[in-house]
C-alpha cells in the first residue's frame, strides 16, 4: 500500500517491483481511470510479468472489500492520502501504508524532501493511524522508513 | 532547426550535454530540466512547456528522456503531438553527439527515428564484436 503522487514512476519500476517481488499493480486513481493515455503509458511501462490493475479509488475499494493478506505479491498505489482513507474506509483494509512522493504548493508540514503534507493529509493519516494502520515514510527499500509521529515529536522538542 | 529536450531524472542529462559539449564542442537549441524530489510535478510540467515554447521554431521538438514509465518521461509524454513533439526514451551519448549533424532539412518524425535506430545501434557488447572478427 503506498501513497505516490507520481503513481508508477522509476521508484516503483525500478526499485520496489524487484524489492517485493511483486506480481501484480494496482493503480487505484480516478483520474487515471479515465484517461486512456495515462492508462496505456502505465501498462506500457510495467514490465509485461506484472499485472496491471487500473480503477477508480471507490470502485477497487468496494470490489476489493477486506481481502487482507490474500492473493500474490501486489503494490497498490494511491496518489493521494485522501485516496487512501477513502478505499479504506469503504472497506479495502490494509495494516500497513508506505508514503512516498507527496507535493503540495501549501505545505503544512514539510516531513522530508518527497513528502510535504497539507491540512488534509494530515487529518487523513491521523484517521488512519487511529483504525491502527502503521505510516512509513519510504521513498525506496533501501532507504531507513521514518515514522511521521516521530517526526512530530521531534519538532516539538 | 528541431529543437531538442532533455529530462531526466537528476542531473544526468545536464552531464550528458556537457559530456556531449566537451567532445564536439557547444551543442545550439538544447536545453535539459532535472526532475527531482524537491519540485512538484505541475511545477516541472510548467517548467517543461516554457522550454517548448523556446525551443519550438518551427520545425517541432524532440524530447529525450532517460527512463520510459520513470516521472521525466510520463510528464514528456504529456505533450507528445505528432509533428510538433516526439519523445524518446534511453537517452545515451551516442544519440547526443549525433544530433547537431543532422537537425537541420529533416522532418521531425524521420529525425526521431533516426536518433532512436542510433542510439540502439551504438550499445554494442565487446566480446560479441570481437568474437565477430575473429571468427
Amino acid at each position: 500500500m503506498r501513497v505516490d503522487n507520481r503513481l508508477v514512476h522509476g521508484q516503483i519500476l525500478e526499485a520496489w517491483i524487484p524489492f517485493l517481488d511483486a506480481s501484480c499493480i494496482v493503480v487505484a486513481d480516478d483520474q487515471v481511470a479515465s484517461d486512456f493515455f495515462r492508462e496505456t503509458v502505465i501498462r506500457m511501462a510495467v514490465p509485461s510479468e506484472v499485472k496491471v490493475l487500473i480503477s477508480g479509488v471507490a470502485e477497487f475499494a468496494e470490489n476489493n472489500a477486506f481481502r487482507r493478506g490474500r492473493g500474490p505479491s501486489t503494490i497498490v498505489l494511491f496518489s493521494t492520502v485522501s485516496a487512501a482513507w477513502t478505499a479504506y474506509r469503504l472497506g479495502f483494509r490494509f495494516d500497513k501504508l508506505n508514503i512516498g512522493n507527496i507535493y503540495n504548493e501549501e505545505c503544512r508540514l514539510c516531513c522530508t524532501q518527497s513528502v510535504q503534507l497539507n491540512e488534509g493529509d494530515i487529518n487523513d493519516i491521523i484517521s488512519l493511524r487511529k483504525e491502527g494502520v502503521q505510516i512509513e515514510f519510504r521513498r525506496v527499500p533501501k532507504e531507513k522508513p521514518i515514522d511521521l509521529f516521530e517526526i512530530v515529536r521531534n519538532m516539538g522538542s | 532547426m528541431i529543437g531538442v529536450l532533455i529530462t531526466t531524472h537528476g542531473n544526468l542529462g545536464n552531464e550528458l550535454i556537457k559530456a556531449a559539449e566537451l567532445i564536439r564542442g557547444s551543442i545550439k537549441g538544447i536545453v535539459h530540466i532535472a526532475v527531482d524530489q524537491t519540485k512538484g510535478v505541475e511545477d516541472i510540467k510548467k517548467e517543461m512547456s516554457a522550454a517548448l515554447k523556446k525551443l519550438e521554431q518551427g520545425q517541432g521538438v524532440l524530447i529525450l528522456t532517460d527512463l520510459f514509465g520513470g516521472t521525466p518521461s510520463n510528464l514528456a509524454l504529456s505533450f507528445l503531438k505528432t509533428g510538433k513533439v516526439e519523445v524518446i526514451t534511453g537517452v545515451n551519448l551516442p544519440m547526443l553527439l549525433k544530433l547537431p549533424d543532422i537537425r537541420e532539412g529533416m522532418s521531425l518524425e524521420d529525425f526521431a527515428h533516426f536518433i532512436k535506430d542510433y542510439g540502439i545501434k551504438n550499445i554494442s557488447l565487446a566480446s560479441e564484436i570481437l568474437s565477430k572478427k575473429v571468427g
